[in-house]
């Protein structure tokens, strides 16, 4: 019974608004430290190298909001944080902001008092099987044992999918994704299913990764990116600008090689983005030529993705073709102009 | 008179049959008594060797030693090996986290400390082993966080941290001087300044003068050294698994202690508050304790209050231990005769001599299993916190399964982990057995 109180004081306090919601750009420059956190360690989002170091592309955009505010990117303390409680440890103001891969539901945007400021990378669940099986689509995959994560959102958008299609399933669960791989690997079920990136990361990293095909088929829709606290719209449109900056940045051909040329351009759209005419940072709260530092530091949008999960990393997630590339060249990834 | 009584003089043992000494007849009579024996035995060999040359197959003979990424293992062995360059790479992470490299030194220092700490007890002149000991879980932690934590120390923190090195100096001065001259270093310092014959009030004056002036340097020597400060979310590894166990085990027994005495009070608001609190703890699992402490108290903090996240595990564990504790230790107090208590009683003791000379000593021997018990039990739930989100030895060993090089390497970092956890277990548990072998506490052979 105590417990049931206290669990209901807890999340009455979660939906309440917080009451330092107001000033997060101004303490984190107090602090002269963002705090940022992640998840456990993912590659190509937020991987964690042995000499303690974080890369990847939502490690970069927490370095790009560094970058934006200080002048610098790597003023930035990671937090490590499991999916249990990455939502409160963001509430209850252990971080500025929370970029670890969060789709973006309803629920999470209006029921948690956060705020997701916009999409940095398009997902969604996809199915890996044995290239020798003779499968080649989903809807073949009735009857099959599937292996798949507990308590995620894929568990249930997998149910749903076999529902809709009036399949059936058997489900083997494990909430370690390396237990599931090696069952499937060993041949204890059909299919793998997760989110397509997470899928091409891990069958990079399988003894023949040849030997494994990605199903056409894309169940769910998991638009990624940043959260913050809500209530706070100055800080939330901040970090909203900044990513918007890096993808127009991708968009006018501006990147961290020529930056410094591109910083003197008579092209109007570049020299607003640049900071060379208007000022589009002071309604942000940081110094005109923030994308500058942003740019130079970290890189624009598509610097991004081909340096963590593009074709040639391990990873090797290919742009082209996918939601994620440019609205110019077919994606959807596209930012509200820069003026 | 003579007497011509013969003493008998038995004559020397003759060796036993053949077929019952030795190796060969030790194996007929364990292994091959009968026909289901000999069965058991071979079916059991033979499990045993199928089990081991795997394993031997798997971590030595097949397994590969240099590598730049799992990849190159794959391509070399496949599965059938192990895949060590993975490991041993982030093996200094699996030690410390993600503690800065340059400053790791600082844990080693930290730990070297408290080993020299204890030495004194294990040296059998020594008699002032209760102080050391109470000295080594009092004083110790202010001089070890300085040491892990660094950074800013205000006057307080300066003062604390010099307390423990006077506490660090005087225990070796005490040994030394109780191990060369049998008396402690208090007898032995009036003793150089010719002072035996001073009166009780003068020969106190100048120990507390020695003290005073052992700490002032202490603060001396603490003021002039200054480390930059490592925030304790680089902690992990093996390092933050033993400062989390190592805080709830010397938390949990004096705090199980008075627990266990408050629910046997008969004083009713110290019974019944005991009892609640004992009772909430140990209905509710560690993970729930963690996460309500983790997510939970900064909620009803005031606002702006940041409370570590490390420290709010340490509570949760040390809370959860004690409870548990005093659960055990009020066993081994029902364990004592009434009769115990009615003869100190009858003797004049007070309630706190009574505890603390009759009962507790009896009534702490024969807990020594169970108490090492969950000290153990305690070590290992620790692992809970990587739930949390600390990168404790379990963590970092997922971690290294993720790092983009070793992608999927987790059967070999666990198997490290598993073998770093058996040692310090094992250690618990043997040291545990010496003890009680040393205080002979059985009660057969009382």
């Amino acid at each position: 019974m105590k417990r049931i109180l206290l669990t209901g004081a807890a999340l009455a306090a979660l939906n309440a608004t917080p009451v330092f919601a107001q000033e997060t750009l101004a303490t984190v420059e107090e602090r002269g430290i963002l705090n940022c956190q992640v998840g456990l360690p993912t590659p190509g989002f937020y991987a964690l190298a042995e000499d303690g170091t974080w890369s990847g592309m939502d490690v970069d955009l927490c370095r790009g909001v560094s970058a934006a505010i200080f002048g610098d990117p790597d003023k930035v303390e990671y937090q490590s944080v499991t999916s249990a409680v990455r939502f409160t440890a963001l509430a209850n103001a252990e971080s500025d902001m929370l970029s670890r891969t969060t789709t973006w539901t309803a629920v999470r945007d209006t029921q948690l008092g956060l705020d997701f400021t916009t999409v940095n990378f398009y997902d969604g669940q996809g199915f890996l099987v044995p290239a020798d099986s003779g499968i080649t689509s989903a809807l073949e995959l009735d009857g099959g044992v599937i292996c798949v994560l507990t308590g995620t959102t894929t568990e249930l958008n997998l149910a749903d999918y076999f529902r809709a299609n009036e399949m059936s399933f058997t489900p083997v669960t494990n909430e370690n994704v390396n237990v599931l791989v090696e069952t499937y690997l060993g041949g204890g079920c059909d299919a793998y299913t997760n989110d397509k990136s997470g899928l091409a990361a891990r069958r990079s990293a399988f003894p023949s990764p040849d030997e494994h095909i990605l199903l056409p088929e894309t169940v769910s829709k998991e638009p990624l990116g940043p959260v913050v606290r809500q209530g706070d719209d100055a800080w939330a449109n901040l970090v909203r600008w900044v990513i918007f900056g890096m993808i127009n940045a991708e968009e006018l051909g501006v990147s961290s090689e020529n930056v410094d040329e591109m910083a003197t351009s008579t092209d109007p759209n570049i020299a607003r983005l640049l900071g060379s005419e208007g000022n589009i940072g002071e309604g942000l709260g940081v110094k005109p030529t923030f994308m500058i530092d942003v740019i130079k530091m970290v890189g624009n949008y598509g610097e991004l993705y081909e340096k963590h999960i593009g074709a040639n990393t391990p990873i090797g997630i290919p742009r082209e073709g996918t939601l994620n590339a440019l609205w110019t060249e077919g994606g959807i990834i596209y930012a509200p102009p820069f003026r | 008179m003579t007497s011509d009584l013969q003493t008998f003089v038995p004559r020397p043992d003759r060796p036993p049959p053949a077929d019952s000494a030795g190796v060969a007849a030790w194996i007929r009579k364990n292994l091959f008594s009968d026909i289901p024996n000999a069965l058991m035995t071979l079916l059991g060999a033979y499990i045993a060797f199928t089990v081991l040359s795997a394993v031997l197959n798997w971590a030595l003979f097949n397994a590969v030693w240099s590598a730049d990424t799992r990849r190159e293992c794959l391509d070399a062995v496949g599965r059938a090996g192990a895949c060590w360059p993975g490991v041993a790479i982030w093996f200094e992470n699996l030690i410390y986290g993600l503690y800065p490299k340059d400053q790791v030194w600082r844990i080693n220092v930290g730990f070297l400390a408290l080993i020299l700490w204890m030495v004194p007890l294990w040296i059998p002149r020594v008699t002032s082993k209760i102080g050391i000991g109470l000295s080594a879980v009092m004083l110790y932690p202010f001089l070890a966080s300085y040491f892990f934590l660094g950074g800013d120390k205000g006057v307080v923190w300066t003062g604390l941290i010099a307390l423990g090195l006077t506490g660090f100096v005087i225990v070796w001065a005490t040994a030394l001087t109780e191990t060369l001259q049998a008396k402690t270093a208090g007898a032995w310092l009036i003793d150089a300044l010719g002072r035996a014959n001073a009166e009780e009030k003068m020969q106190t004056r100048i120990r507390l003068l020695a003290v005073l002036a052992i700490f002032l340097l202490a603060c001396l020597a603490v003021w002039s050294v200054s480390f930059t400060e490592v925030r304790t979310r680089f902690w992990g590894g093996l390092f933050l698994t033993l400062v989390i166990s190592g805080i709830g085990i010397t938390f949990s027994l004096p705090a199980g202690i008075m627990l266990a005495l408050g629910r046997r009070s008969n004083m009713p608001v110290i019974a019944s508050l005991s009892t609640i609190f004992i009772e909430l703890f140990r209905s509710v699992p560690l993970i729930t304790i963690l996460f309500m402490f983790n997510t939970m108290l900064p909620l009803f903090m005031p606002a702006g209050t940041e409370v570590n996240q490390l420290l709010r595990a340490i509570v949760a564990v040390c809370l959860f231990a004690s409870a548990y504790m005093a659960e055990i230790i009020r066993g081994g107090l029902q364990a004592i005769p009434n009769g115990q208590y009615e003869a100190a009683h009858s003797l004049g003791l007070t309630y706190w001599q009574t505890t603390s000379q009759v009962v507790l000593p009896q009534a702490l021997k024969i807990m020594i299993p169970a108490i090492v018990g969950n000290f153990i039990g305690l070590f290992k739930d620790t692992t809970l916190v990587s739930i949390i989100g600390l990168f404790d030895l379990m963590n970092m060993a997922r971690a290294i399964g993720e790092d983009t090089n070793w992608l999927g390497l987790f059967i070999e970092p666990f198997f490290v982990v598993s073998l770093i956890y058996f040692v310090f277990c094992f250690a618990m548990s043997s040291y545990s057995i010496g003890l009680e072998k040393k205080l002979a506490t059985g009660r057969d052979t009382g």
